[in-house]
């Protein structure tokens, strides 16, 4: 039986579709069989992040409406055995698809997939709602702004009140050396306003905007810092205790987030 | 004595009396007497017109109860006159115990800052959560920033007050906000509004403190000076 994660983030921009597609390919990568769902109808962008766009022939407002067995909409992503991709439709909008069709849609994946990852849109409305509909799971992703922490803070609540407990939190495009220099929030200052637990932080890393743009996940990526972060987060997902990356050079994170809160300055 | 025999509504043009037509003059009066006993002080140094309605006055009547009010209440009567408007409809203002909402400053306001009706609150109070009451809020946990506590009575928060809080909701200026870490975006006691300093502080740890209203200013004071 599979296990069912919803991507959310409240503020658009964070990198939720970035996270679906990179943590979906390292899952497969270990040997897992995995479905990304993109429920972001409309504004679909899983598919060229994942570079499948050529391949739409059904999606997920045709399965949702009958038109087509899920088999058909799934499309096989040949670089990465176990790796399936069931796009968004670009031509409808959010209320196409409801909540109880998306936990019809779930349960079905869960039967033969282990890993179903749902991309989940921006904002609190209808497209929230058909995200998280059928998840066992969330990962919440925020970057290191205010305004991207409030919107956070206020999808966990909603998360809570709708008994999906302790979701996990991903910081994304984390820039030490501007928390440093007290121009960005620490790791702390987040988590003492969201209070969840820390599944991992990922850098900020050029190679991403050109990952994305080629449709090629950067967690390939040997060079890339992100790309490590993202390895560490799928291990963590399946279970595994994985120490977390030190920015500086030789120091543990512990210690170095003893000194963070030395060094802030704001 | 029978709370709804009479009873006040304060406007912007007034004083307005509240009557019975079954109660008769001399019960009317000494009840008058006894609530401005209570709440008079409310109103000392103002000076309005009254108008009253639900019953028929003399003006002998009048006079009597324009001269209680103005001693009871050690308030200036500009003039006492039946009120012909049409009353708007309005809730009984004694019958206070259900939850309000945004409540508007009442004159006849929550009174129960030192042993009242309090609600207890487990958990923090995410962004986008407004937790609401007629009466005392505890909240067990944080307020996060875009998270709103609106309390009739005191607030007390046992973690850190980020969010927007209103103390004495309905007009009492005695209400306090009291929290572990006093940090919010906007503070209100009753209808006075302040927000925190432009200047943005190094807070490490807890540093509890309570916030009160004295002459119409908001000040903040430490509540355990000895805990540093």
């Amino acid at each position: 039986m599979g296990e069912v994660i919803v991507i959310t983030s409240g503020k658009g921009g964070v990198g939720k579709t970035t996270t679906t597609a990179n943590i979906g390919t390292g899952l497969a990568l270990a040997g897992q069989k995995v479905v990304l769902v993109d429920t972001d109808i409309g504004l679909r962008n899983l598919d060229v992040v994942m570079g499948l766009e050529n391949r739409i022939v059904y999606d997920l407002v045709d399965v949702v409406e009958g038109f087509c067995r899920v088999k058909q909409a799934l499309i096989k992503d040949k670089r990465y055995e176990g790796l399936y991709l069931l796009p968004a439709a670009q031509t409808r909008d959010k209320t196409s698809v409801n909540p109880q069709q998306m936990m019809k849609l779930c349960q079905e994946l869960k039967e033969e997939y282990d890993y179903i990852l749902v991309d989940c849109p921006a904002g609190i409305e209808q497209g929230f709602k058909n995200a998280i509909a059928g998840a066992d799971r969330a990962i919440v992703i925020t970057t290191p702004e205010v305004s991207a922490v409030r919107d956070a803070d206020r999808i966990v609540g909603l998360l809570e009140a709708n008994e999906l407990r302790n979701p996990k939190l991903l910081i994304n495009r984390m820039r030490i050396d501007m928390v440093k220099r007290g121009d960005m929030m620490s790791i702390d200052d987040i988590i003492d306003i969201l209070a969840i637990g820390l599944i991992g932080v990922v850098p900020d890393d050029e190679r991403i905007v050109v990952s994305t743009n080629r449709g090629e996940p950067v967690i390939n990526d040997e060079k890339s810092g992100a790309g490590q972060a993202y390895r560490n987060i799928v291990r963590r997902i399946k279970g595994e205790e994985v120490p977390f990356m030190s920015f500086d050079n030789d120091q543990g994170f512990m210690i170095k987030l003893k000194k963070l809160l030395g060094l802030k300055a704001d | 004595m029978d709370e709804n025999i009479i009873s006040f509504k304060a406007t912007v043009n007034g004083l307005i009396l509240i009557m019975r037509d079954e109660d008769d003059f001399e019960t009317i009066y000494e009840h008058i007497a006894q609530k401005l006993e209570s709440s008079g002080r409310f109103f000392k140094g103002a000076s309005m017109t009254v108008k009253y309605r639900g019953k028929k006055l003399t003006p002998e009547q009048e006079q009597k109860i324009a001269v209680l009010i103005s001693k009871k209440a050690k308030m200036e009567i500009k003039g006492i006159e039946e009120d012909v408007s049409v009353p708007e409809p309005e809730s009984d203002p004694e019958s206070s115990q259900k939850t309000v909402n945004k409540p508007k400053m009442k004159l006849l306001f929550f009174k129960g800052l030192e042993e009242g009706l309090t609600k207890f609150h487990k958990g923090t109070v995410r962004s986008g959560r407004l937790i609401s009451f007629d009466g005392n809020v505890v909240i067990i946990g944080d307020v996060n920033p875009g998270g709103e506590v609106i309390a009739t009575g005191n607030v007390v928060v046992m973690g850190s007050l980020r969010g927007m809080v209103h103390a004495g909701a309905d007009g009492n200026k005695e209400a306090i906000v009291a929290a572990l870490s006093l940090q919010p975006t906007q503070l209100r006691i009753a209808d006075v509004i302040t927000r925190p300093p432009d200047t943005k502080e190094d807070r490490q740890g807890f540093i509890p403190e309570l916030a009160f209203v004295k002459d119409d200013l908001v000040y903040i004071d430490r509540f355990l000076p000895q805990h540093m």
